[in-house]
């Protein structure tokens, strides 16, 4: 009877670059990368017989880089990564006394369905993301690309809900500071 | 009574919550007062969603492939694979 059948010798050449790129944007560390990529195609290996041929092979592998990914981040809550910080607290140096924005938001002329479009922001979201601290990028990308429900985000990372907000209000002011400063300059 | 009027410090970080999930009556009222008279937070909102669309777009299975393996990586990964382990 004809099997769809996985071809592990061709893993690497064909899903390398993409299962690292896909890992890459949401861990940001190459080296981490590289090992979770290795660690999901090493399972794949192990699990070649459960791939049934229900999905294509490269999403049946995507699926387990999926949860390696996911592995990691609970390692990090693990290492008390997720845990809050004093300087989680809003910063009083966006706002005047009187509660004024200080470098206040500009007008982007971006139709958000059409911002995937745009190829020089998108490059400048990944920098950009690469310039947030550790915690907030976490959870920026566990919201905005994992696209994790919050309450999954509290639950799986133990985090108090209005400790997320600050926090995701927090890295998005910075992103949008950031994609402001350097590549919306009028 | 609480008031109704809040400053955009007040009102960004709910801005910015609403895009997570919605807000009890009271709070939802005072945001869209406010943004119904700042027009910079109503840029704030709009540059969070721009900021979503981006991420997700980033974050694609098919996402652009300007970050490859290493020649290192790849070889290593490779020979695993071969040898079964």
């Amino acid at each position: 009877m004809a099997q769809e059948k996985t071809d592990s010798s061709r893993w690497v050449e064909r899903y390398g670059d993409s299962m690292y790129h896909y890992t890459l944007v949401r861990v940001r560390d190459g080296s981490i990368a590289e090992d979770i990529v290795q660690t999901a195609l090493i399972a794949g290996l192990k699990a070649q017989e459960s791939f049934a041929g229900r999905s294509s092979e490269k999403s049946w592998l995507f699926g387990i880089l999926k949860h390696k990914i996911m592995d990691h981040f609970r390692e990090a809550k693990k290492a008390g990564d997720f845990d809050p910080l004093p300087d989680d607290a809003p910063d009083p140096g966006d706002y005047d006394a009187a509660g004024h924005w200080k470098n206040h938001p500009r007008d982007w002329k971006i139709d958000p369905e059409k911002a995937a479009e745009n190829k020089q922001l998108s490059a400048a979201l990944a920098h950009c993301l690469d310039g947030l601290p550790d915690r907030f990028r976490r959870l920026f990308v566990l919201k905005e690309i994992e696209g994790l429900d919050s309450a999954e985000i509290c639950n799986e990372f133990n985090i108090k809900p209005t400790n997320l907000w600050v926090m995701l209000h927090r890295a998005r002011n910075q992103l949008r500071q950031c994609l402001e400063g350097q590549w919306l300059k009028k | 009574m609480r008031k109704l009027k809040m400053s955009c410090a007040d009102t960004s970080p709910l801005i910015s919550e609403r895009m997570d999930h919605s807000l009890p009556l009271m709070k939802r009222l005072r945001v869209g007062i406010h943004l119904a008279m700042c027009e910079v937070c109503r840029y704030y909102e709009n540059q969070l969603k721009v900021l979503r669309k981006l991420a997700q777009h980033l974050g694609r299975e098919e996402g652009t492939t300007e970050a490859r393996l290493s020649p290192q990586a790849r070889d290593k990964i490779q020979k695993r694979l071969d040898n079964g382990i």
